[in-house]
């Protein structure tokens, strides 16, 4: 709302030492933000519970009240020359029919005009607020509009059919072309103001081009009246069109200014020479509300603020913003005036006394704590605890959008009709909810891998959607080398480095897991992708995912052709497992270990499970461990056939093992291994 | 003893003390040792042998100088070996200016390290740390909060719709928007627990706003609510002052302004002084002097009748910050799409 200071300085007597500075700065200490000051125009952004200072009165009122002098309410204003002879009565030559409650109040006035331009202070005080001027008799309505915050519409009488004014709603598919040349196709849910035979206005958004007034009318009727906020609201949504008018009646106008308006604009008419009142002011006001009344308690003032404001501040700051206040013994009784419609309760009260008071004034204190705190959330630790984890070995958090491409996500989801697609997308790269962390953590590698930037290695932790609802997991992306150094040759990461992060989280979280090969990750190179499995008391669940990604797919995300991604994703609801803090601890061996090593040939495609399931089977409880540490095929192994090297751990807790009896485990296991798989030691 | 032959000896005496200062490397010392030394060309070699042509009664006399000057070099020699061999660049020395192996290591992105460092101080004030959905239902976003439907707020926070609501597994209510607030998890809290109530809920929120260098659709805030008996406005104050003070790691004056926001009343929002130019005013700070780093107030007394609060008992305060814009002045970035690229040569100038 713009508002020049020398209009505020006619409705207010601010001190002449303020300049224009100064009184921004003031009406910024109490609530309205400056957004610029232009010469003597300030830009002031007015709150959505302030329509009444969408108004230079109502900006003027906050100014005299931050500066304690004397402003709208209590200045003694002689009533506009009009005004004193001005009957208000039922009686008009345009009768005026409310059909709909939507429409509270509807006051009218006839006035013969000559329509021309405005006097050019008019004109300009017009310009200076952004509006532009048309002609005296719409200047007016306008210049109406900006002072009081009532907005207000001329017709032009000899084009009314009837004469006749009638609110009600608008017939389905009924149509007019609004002042701004645009052709409006009405529902049954819009008010508007119709004549005897069509809709001339849509109420409180804008008039009709039909009825507009123009270089050859000569008598209008001039229309003040107040609607529903919530149907103006409505209506100008759903017909896109936002105007002065419709922001004022939308977030509440002053139901009792409906004739005080238009008494000033006819006033204002005849001040400059546009015309003069005709006949009886028409006012339908079908159910007249009393004025709220609040009682104000000391006690809760003071327990609310936490400060102690005078009596005579509190009574001076609500008397000078229009609320007529009854002293009654330490509290008060306050009316409110029509034009709050924000202040219903208490609470408004004590606001108003605490924003004119100033909140800078109330002393700084502490709040007590009564009761013992809480621990965090436990998801809240747990996200804590894996980006520490996850940070420590060697991957870089990453912040993505919750919401991606449709496409970036399609591959990922269980199916299309699991994806949360969002009713009003800013745009098609935000249009999904992420059903997995990858498509984000795939995007920002990419991005990163088109900078040159070769060696990525990212996580993330978060929701993910599906309508299932929302779970929370974490993801990881792994590409390019293992290790830089000028000592040897780069490796690059493999389905191997996916695979240790997974199990670093299970191991952090004490939870035991085991790989499987998966088959219905669509997005993983077939053959290169694992499921991660929990026993659970006998019940087993999925809890994860990694695997090697798809070549189309990486390209299709920008790429270059021949990168290696590998990737994994964890849910996280699957690990509340372990608080690391109460994992209790196994004693330490007390004797020694004996180490066998065992080189085997297996068949290719019998997987390394498989040979320690049998070894445990077939091995006494003195084996503790089974550990891989060479896998070879080539030179001297038949092609279908791999050379597996395994180390055995065997230990006894109680005593030293002897040769004898670590030998025939050793030999027991052989020959288990020969009759389940049919594997023959190496060398042999 | 004549002068001649003695005054030979303490000649050669001299010439190795300058011979031996002279020398810088083991090579040196054993050419050294060498011409002075040597069973056949030494020096004192030689003095030895001339010995036996000096007069028999002088012979014994020199013969113990020689001898006394032949132990001086040797023990001289020795010492010098022994020094050089101290400060020798050993066999199989590393070049350790040549760059080290690092160990892998990542970074918190700068948005959770902001986070983070919000949320620790609060939990040190007592605050206990709440989680909540991402996708929320109209009443814990908008009713419970004092926006009913077309109330005039709901366009300050221009909210993301779901195509087709999602069941939400711990209450009746379906989820059918992207939470614009992190409020919610406050009525949450308080449905499910009575005061007093001390809690921050920091996550992930979303607004139909364009992705520019200002504006983002989804950013980060941190929400803390306070409910008890006698909970004031100043209690609002000292408690952000201290947060202000701990956050930015200096006395920092600060500054509220009344605003307006429906679930709270007083509402206010909190300024601190620029950092970037101490309240002179700059760019950063449109040349105010001021930055705004939250929004904060009085919760009114319409959502703790929402979640069953006695209101005339009970008086609270509530505040929320967006993480991003507390990020954008702790690191200097002027541009908010930095936090969500992901590049690795920004991310990577981030603190470990
Ligand atoms: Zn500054």
């Amino acid at each position: 709302m713009k508002a020049p200071v020398s209009w505020m300085r006619e409705l207010a007597d601010l001190p002449a030492s303020a300049g224009v500075n100064d009184i921004a700065a003031a009406v910024a200490g109490v609530g309205f933000e400056v957004a610029g000051i232009e010469g003597d125009v300030i830009d002031f952004e007015i709150t959505a519970n302030r329509p009444d200072c969408l108004s230079v009165r109502g900006l003027a009122r906050e100014a005299a009240t931050a500066f304690a002098v004397q402003g709208p309410e209590s200045r003694v204003q002689g009533l506009p020359a009009v005004a004193r002879g001005a009957k208000v009565g039922p009686e008009s030559e345009v009768p005026v029919t409310i059909e709909s409650e939507l429409c509270g109040r509807y006051a009218l006035a006839l006035a013969d005009v000559t329509v021309g331009p405005s006097p050019a202070w008019l004109a300009d005080r017009l310009t200076a607020c952004g509006i532009r001027p048309i002609n005296n008799v719409v200047d007016v309505t306008n210049y109406m509009l900006l002072e009081m915050g009532q907005p207000m519409h001329a017709f032009d009488v000899a084009r009314l059919a009837g004469p006749e004014i009638r609110v009600r709603m608008a017939r389905a598919g009924e149509t007019l072309t609004t002042l701004d040349r645009q052709a409006r196709t009405l529902d049954a849910s819009m008010l508007v103001i119709a004549d005897g035979a069509r809709a001339v206005a849509i109420a409180g958004v804008m008039g009709g081009a039909a009825s507009e007034v123009s270089a050859a009318t000569t008598r209008i009727a001039l229309e003040s009246a107040w609607f529903q906020p919530a149907t103006v609201r409505a209506t100008s949504k759903r017909l896109g069109l936002k105007t002065e008018a419709a922001a004022r009646f939308e977030r509440g106008a002053d139901l009792e200014a409906a004739t005080a308006g238009l008494v000033c604009a006819l006033d204002l008419l005849e001040r400059i020479g546009a015309g003069h009142r005709v006949g009886r002011i028409t006012d339908r006001f079908p159910s007249p509300g009393a004025a709220r009344t609040i009682t104000l308690l000391r006690a809760h003032l003071d327990r609310l603020l936490g400060d102690q404001v005078p009596d005579a501040d509190v009574m001076r700051i609500l008397t000078s913003l229009g609320f007529v206040v009854t002293p009654a013994h330490t509290d008060w009784h306050v009316r409110v005036p029509s034009w709050r419609v924000d202040v219903a309760r208490e609470a408004d009260l004590i606001e108003e006394v605490g924003r004119h008071w100033g909140v800078n004034r109330v002393p700084a204190t502490f709040p007590a704590l009564r009761t013992a705190p809480h621990r965090a959330d436990a998801g809240v630790l747990r996200a804590r605890r894996i980006r520490r984890l996850l940070c420590g070995a060697g991957l870089q958090e990453a912040v993505t959008f919750t919401f991606i491409e449709h496409v970036a996500a399609e591959p990922f989801a269980g199916g299309p009709a699991s994806l949360v697609t969002i009713a009003n997308p800013l745009s098609e790269k935000f249009a999904v909810l992420r059903p997995s962390m990858l498509p984000g953590l795939l995007d920002a590698l990419s991005y990163n891998r088109r900078r040159d930037i070769a060696d990525v290695r990212l996580f993330e932790a978060g929701s993910v959607f599906s309508m299932q609802g929302e779970r929370q997991r974490v993801g990881w992306v792994l590409s390019g080398s293992r290790l830089v150094h000028w000592s040897q040759p780069a490796a690059e990461v493999d389905l191997f480095d996916a695979l240790g992060v997974a199990e670093l989280l299970a191991d952090a979280f004490g939870v035991t897991c085991r790989f499987e090969p998966a088959a219905d990750a669509p997005w993983c190179v077939p053959g290169r992708v694992a499921s991660l499995f929990v026993d659970d008391g006998g019940a087993s669940r999925r809890v994860g995912i990694v695997g090697q990604l798809l070549p189309s797919l990486t390209s299709a995300r920008g790429l270059p052709a021949g990168v290696t991604v590998v990737a994994g994703e964890l849910d996280l609801h699957e690990l509340h497992g372990t608080d690391a803090a109460l994992q209790r601890v196994t004693p330490l061996p007390r004797h020694p270990s004996v180490q066998r090593d065992l080189s085997i040939l297996i068949d290719a495609g019998l997987p390394a499970a498989a040979v320690r399931g049998t070894i445990r089977a077939s091995a006494p409880a003195t084996l503790v461990d089974v550990r891989e540490f060479d896998r070879y095929h080539g030179t001297g192994v038949p092609t279908d056939q791999v050379s597996l090297s395994l180390r055995l751990t065997f230990r006894d807790r109680d005593r030293t093992l002897t040769d004898v009896e670590v030998q025939q485990a050793v030999e027991a296991i052989i020959e288990a291994l020969a009759r389940t798989h049919g594997t023959t030691l190496r060398g042999n | 003893m004549t002068p001649m032959a003695a005054s030979s000896i303490e000649d050669l005496s001299r010439q190795f003390r300058a011979a031996l200062d002279a020398a810088s490397s083991p090579a040196d010392l054993k050419a050294l040792r060498d011409d002075f030394l040597s069973r056949k060309q030494g020096r004192v070699t030689a003095l030895v042998k001339s010995i036996a042509t000096a007069p028999p009664e002088e012979r014994r006399a020199l013969g113990s100088m020689a001898n006394a000057l032949k132990q001086e070099i040797e023990q001289a020699l020795d010492a010098r070996d022994a020094a050089m061999l101290a400060t020798a660049r050993p066999k199989d020395t590393v070049d350790v200016s040549l760059p080290a192996r690092r160990p892998w290591v990542g970074r918190r992105h700068p948005l959770t390290q902001v986070r983070e460092r919000v949320e620790d101080i609060f939990m040190a004030m007592g605050y206990q740390v709440v989680a909540g959905p991402e996708i929320e239902d109209d009443w814990h976003n908008f009713e419970a909060l004092n926006m009913p439907a077309a109330h005039p707020a709901r366009d300050m926070q221009d909210t993301l719709y779901l195509s087709s609501p999602v069941p939400a597994p711990d209450n009746a209510r379906a989820a059918t928007l992207l939470r614009t607030h992190t409020s919610g998890m406050q009525i949450r809290h308080m449905e499910a627990h009575d005061p007093p109530v001390r809690i921050i809920a920091p996550g992930r929120v979303y607004r139909r706003d364009n992705f520019d260098a200002t504006h983002t659709p989804m950013f980060t805030q941190v929400e803390g609510l306070v409910v008890d008996e006698n909970i004031s406005l100043g209690d609002l104050k000292g408690t952000l002052n201290a947060f202000a003070e701990e956050f930015f790691d200096a006395k920092v004056a600060t500054r509220f302004r009344p605003s307006f926001f429906p679930y709270t009343e007083p509402s206010a929002e909190l300024d601190v002084e620029c950092q970037g130019c101490s309240g002179r005013g700059c760019g950063l700070c449109k040349h105010t002097g001021w930055i705004e780093i939250l929004g904060c107030g009085m919760v009114h007394p319409a959502v703790f009748e929402a979640v069953g609060y006695d209101a005339n008992r009970y008086t609270g305060f509530a505040f929320g910050m967006g993480i991003e814009r507390l990020a954008l002045r702790l690191y200097g970035v002027d541009d908010i799409r930095m936090f969500y690229e992901n590049d690795l040569r920004f991310l990577e100038q981030i603190a470990l």
